[in-house]
């Protein structure tokens, strides 16, 4: 136990202060939020041919919950270490660490657990897991080194990653430790993947898997189509799918990834206890790893030593991914919500209508092309389901933005903070006068 | 936690997978146990069919019994069997022809009223009269005219107008006996004939391949209290189980009729081979897979290895009012209480892996420094399909020609585990063999 309830909060009211003169500029270092691919990678790395080599880490950690009012035995967790609430397992991107390695040391063939800094990162997952995203056709290579635990060196899972609906799967890699096989601790697993089918899919660790699931190893990966590639005359993309007709181009995109988390099995895999999962009760929610107000925080990044930079508040030094979505009028902004927790939710943004563009990774059409697409004001959405969504951006009337709340349904799904506010499943969609935001360079920025 | 998987699972695993190996190879076995789909002998895998005998009667006993669960529990049961034969749950999967009349005789031996429901059927009767809802003192006791308990008896009759996936199920208390399991499957296969699930050229099926998975749950405290015939607070309600066709992963993928399994005849392991392009081959045509939910909570059921193709729900083809094809694919199909959905799957050979013309481009690092959990696979020991590889000493294969294995579970994932050990419940698998077959 390395610090208490109330140095905790001690310490957020000061980190708020020193972060608000950060700045969010992030360094070219390893990201919360990562694209495969386009980069030059080393030749005969053992990769040959691949075009987008992935290296991610599992591994455990602790992030931080908005305080709440009615501290419980199992939240804020008692081991927590400064500023952090809650145990979790979970991934870290490294590929940049990886390729400077490899660049430092002039050997190709090096991977990741072979650099201290990257082997540093023990502990110190990130929620969310990255978001990755790659296009159509690439071959990609997501490259898993299993760190271990640092709470609890007693455990010796292994880890997988199972891309969640890819199509036409290959055993070996669908990450299935009974079906093939599973990562142990210290070794390195290439998962090869060749997607053909554009769209929004989940990926996870599939071991011990309602509990790995549950602690954290959970994050979004999306497909971009060949159409970027061959735009369709007077609408430019990008697009969501191979849709033939422009109807999914957008301007901004975000993904939503709504997890759930059984607290009180958070705090037994800390303290070294069973978890009995047929008692699973959600009591915390999030979009990103983030419960609201964290939501509305701008995404930050890590450097290339793999320490967090550019966030706005440390406590969510570990939770890097934005949920919040912002636009000029006019623009078409895609969402991509995701979930990958336990339950069914309904998402709702009052006010405006979203599109239904796609779901499962499949554009909205019958195979006789008929049109299925459909406006919505709410999502009901299950776990382990993606619904795509494109919201044209409506002209504020307020200055410098008009805010849209964008939430669970279930005004239950939260708890209250000290503050008073309702920490859950809320995150807010900002519309700005056109011309206002730049262009957007990554997905959630 | 890798402690979670129990002895008693790994025990299981390894004494009933290759038992299933040996049986899946020999088509049409007939195994002992339970309800024989009139004495006919069943395949391994796939849609078990009870058919009405020559007057167009099906004869239904409600009765108790129990079913064994992978953790070596017990569960007291109630269910639908064949009138004569022995218990099972869930009840005999009744199959009928578009526009066949069928009276169901329902005899009753527990020691309450029971009933049967069928949502999606019109116009069904009761010596006569309309089904209709029945009160007692004001009150709704069920939902159809009842057999009475210790001995009644009942009947319904009804023509199947509709082609498609629908359930039977007890109308009264409804909370305490669908749990405790009077529930079952009712297929209508369309006036186009049995290799369509629908009168749409477009639902033709591999009918070799077409399966039923009946997704339930239990709280075996409710259950208990009812052997006992103690109250049972149903807001105390929690369940610890849950089912595929009756039985929990890994007894999901054991054949039909095993005789380990004498009260839960009906496997749900999906096997297939890719997909042809040859309009000759049977694997040119989707596998059918017939989801219903007969918990009280939305199951969403998670394939893996392929999207499936909703073609249907609630024995209704979607379809737009010309006859638009308004199916899709999802990598999860959300099946709610009291709903159906009927999917097709396939697998195909997109990239044409293969070890010496166009090997995968990565480099696998040598299986001995990988981890097989509890020292056993269905990893065939390579990548590629119909091939096998060396596996370390000491790792149990249950790969029989480099067949590949996919999960096919509930996405919430509390729902696959057996009591709170992770590795069970809502779970069964899919197997796609070579081209050709094994």
């Amino acid at each position: 136990m390395t610090g208490n309830w109330n140095d905790r909060r001690f310490t957020r009211r000061a980190a708020l202060k020193a972060g608000a003169g950060a700045g969010a500029v992030l360094a070219a270092g390893g990201m919360g939020i990562l694209r495969s691919g386009g980069s030059a990678r080393a030749a005969g790395n053992g990769y040959t041919g691949v075009k987008g080599e992935i290296n991610l880490i599992a591994t455990d950690g602790w992030i931080s919950l908005p305080d709440p009012k009615n501290p419980t035995k199992y939240f804020p967790d008692g081991y927590a270490p400064n500023n952090r609430t809650t145990y979790l397992f979970g991934f870290r991107d490294v590929s940049s660490m990886v390729q400077a390695a490899r660049t430092a040391t002039g050997n190709p063939q090096l991977i990741a657990t072979d650099v201290a800094a990257i082997r540093a990162q023990k502990g110190k997952i990130q929620a969310s897991a990255p978001l990755i995203y790659v296009d159509e056709n690439d071959d990609v290579t997501i490259s898993l080194s299993n760190l271990g635990f640092q709470q609890r060196p007693d455990l010796t899972d292994g880890h997988t990653i199972h891309w969640h609906g890819f199509r036409n799967a290959l055993s070996l890699f669908d990450g299935i430790p009974e079906m093939s096989i599973s990562v142990p601790i210290g070794r390195t697993f290439p998962y090869f993947y060749k997607p053909h089918n554009p769209g929004t899919y989940i990926y996870h660790c599939h071991f011990e898997d309602v509990e790995h699931v549950q602690m954290g190893m959970t994050g979004v990966v999306f497909v971009r189509p060949a159409q970027n590639k061959a735009p369709i005359a007077g609408h430019p993309g990008p697009y969501a799918y191979n849709d033939g007709d422009g109807s999914t181009a957008y301007d901004r995109e975000y993904a939503l990834l709504i997890t759930e988390w059984y607290l009180q099995s958070h705090w037994e895999d800390a303290h070294i206890q069973q978890p009995d999962w047929s008692e699973f009760k959600a009591d915390a929610w999030f979009f990103n790893g983030r419960s609201y107000p964290d939501t509305l925080q701008p995404s930050s990044g890590y450097d290339a030593n793999g320490n967090p930079i550019g966030f706005a508040d440390p406590r969510l030094a570990y939770q890097p991914i934005s949920a919040l979505i912002k636009g000029n009028a006019g623009e078409r902004v895609l969402v991509r919500v995701v979930n990958i927790g336990y339950q069914q939710h309904s998402i709702t943004l009052p006010g405006l209508p979203m599109k239904v563009v796609g779901r499962d990774a499949t554009l909205m059409r019958g195979r006789d092309g008929t049109d299925t697409s459909y406006l919505a004001e709410t999502l009901d959405i299950g776990p382990g389901e993606a619904t795509d969504v494109i919201i044209t951006m409506p002209e504020p009337s307020g200055s410098p933005y008009d805010a849209y709340p964008l939430f669970d349904r279930n005004y239950a799904d939260g708890y209250l903070t000290t503050s008073g506010a309702h920490a859950g499943l809320r995150t807010e969609l900002r519309a700005y006068p056109a011309g206002t935001l730049p262009a957007q360079t990554t997905p959630n920025a | 936690m890798t402690k979670t998987l129990t002895h008693a699972r790994k025990r299981l695993l390894r004494w009933w997978i290759a038992p299933l190996l040996g049986l899946a190879l020999i088509a049409g076995i007939e195994t002992t146990g339970a309800p024989k789909a009139s004495g006919v002998s069943v395949p391994a895998t796939g849609i078990v069919c009870s058919h009405p005998d020559s007057n167009n009667v099906f004869k239904l006993t409600a009765r108790d019994g129990q079913i064994s669960t992978p953790d070596d529990n017990l569960v007291y049961m109630w269910s639908f069997a064949p009138t004569g034969g022995g218990f099972q749950y869930p009840g005999p999967v009744l199959c009928l022809n578009q526009g066949q009349t069928v009276t169901i005789v329902l005899k009753n031996t527990l020691p309450e009223d029971t009933s049967i429901v069928f949502p999606g059927q019109d116009n069904v009767t009761s010596s006569g009269v309309p089904v209709s809802p029945v009160y007692q003192g004001g009150n709704l006791v069920s939902l159809a005219q009842t057999a009475k308990a210790n001995g009644g008896s009942v009947s319904y009759t009804f023509t199947a107008g509709r082609p498609g996936t629908y359930i039977y199920e007890s109308g009264t208390d409804q909370d305490k006996q669908l749990d405790m399991g009077l529930v079952g499957a009712l297929v209508v296969r369309p006036s186009m004939g049995a290799a369509f699930a629908y009168n749409r050229s477009d639902s033709a099926f591999n009918p070799d391949t077409e399966y039923v998975m009946l997704l339930s749950q239990s709280d075996p405290a409710l259950h208990r209290a009812v052997e006992r015939n103690q109250p049972f607070d149903m807001k105390a309600y929690h369940a610890r189980y849950w089912f595929v066709n009756g039985r929990s992963f890994p007894d999901t993928i054991a054949p039909n009729n095993a005789a380990w399994l004498p009260t839960q005849p009906y496997s749900s392991l999906v096997e297939f081979q890719p997909h042809s392009s040859d309009p000759g081959n049977p694997f040119n045509k989707p596998s059918l897979v017939r989801y219903l939910s007969t918990g009280p909570v939305t199951y969403p059921f998670h394939p893996h290895g392929n999207h499936g193709r909703v073609i249907a729900r609630d024995g209704q083809a979607l379809q737009g009012p010309a006859g638009q094809d308004l199916s899709y694919e999802k990598y999860t199909v959300a099946v709610g209480p009291g709903q159906t959905a009927d999917a097709t799957y396939t697998w195909t050979d997109v990239d044409g892996w293969n070890p010496d013309t166009k090997p995968i481009p990565v480099a696998i690092p040598p299986l001995a420094n990988l981890l097989f959990k509890d020292n056993a696979t269905w990893y065939s020991g390579s990548p590629y399909l119909g091939y096998k590889g060396p596996l370390p000493v000491g790792v149990t294969s249950y790969n029989e020609c480099g067949e590949y294995y996919f999960m096919m579970h509930s996405h919430a994932l509390y729902q696959i585990t057996n009591f709170g050990i992770a590795g069970g419940g809502m779970l069964t698998l899919m197997r796609v063999d070579p081209p050709g077959g094994c």
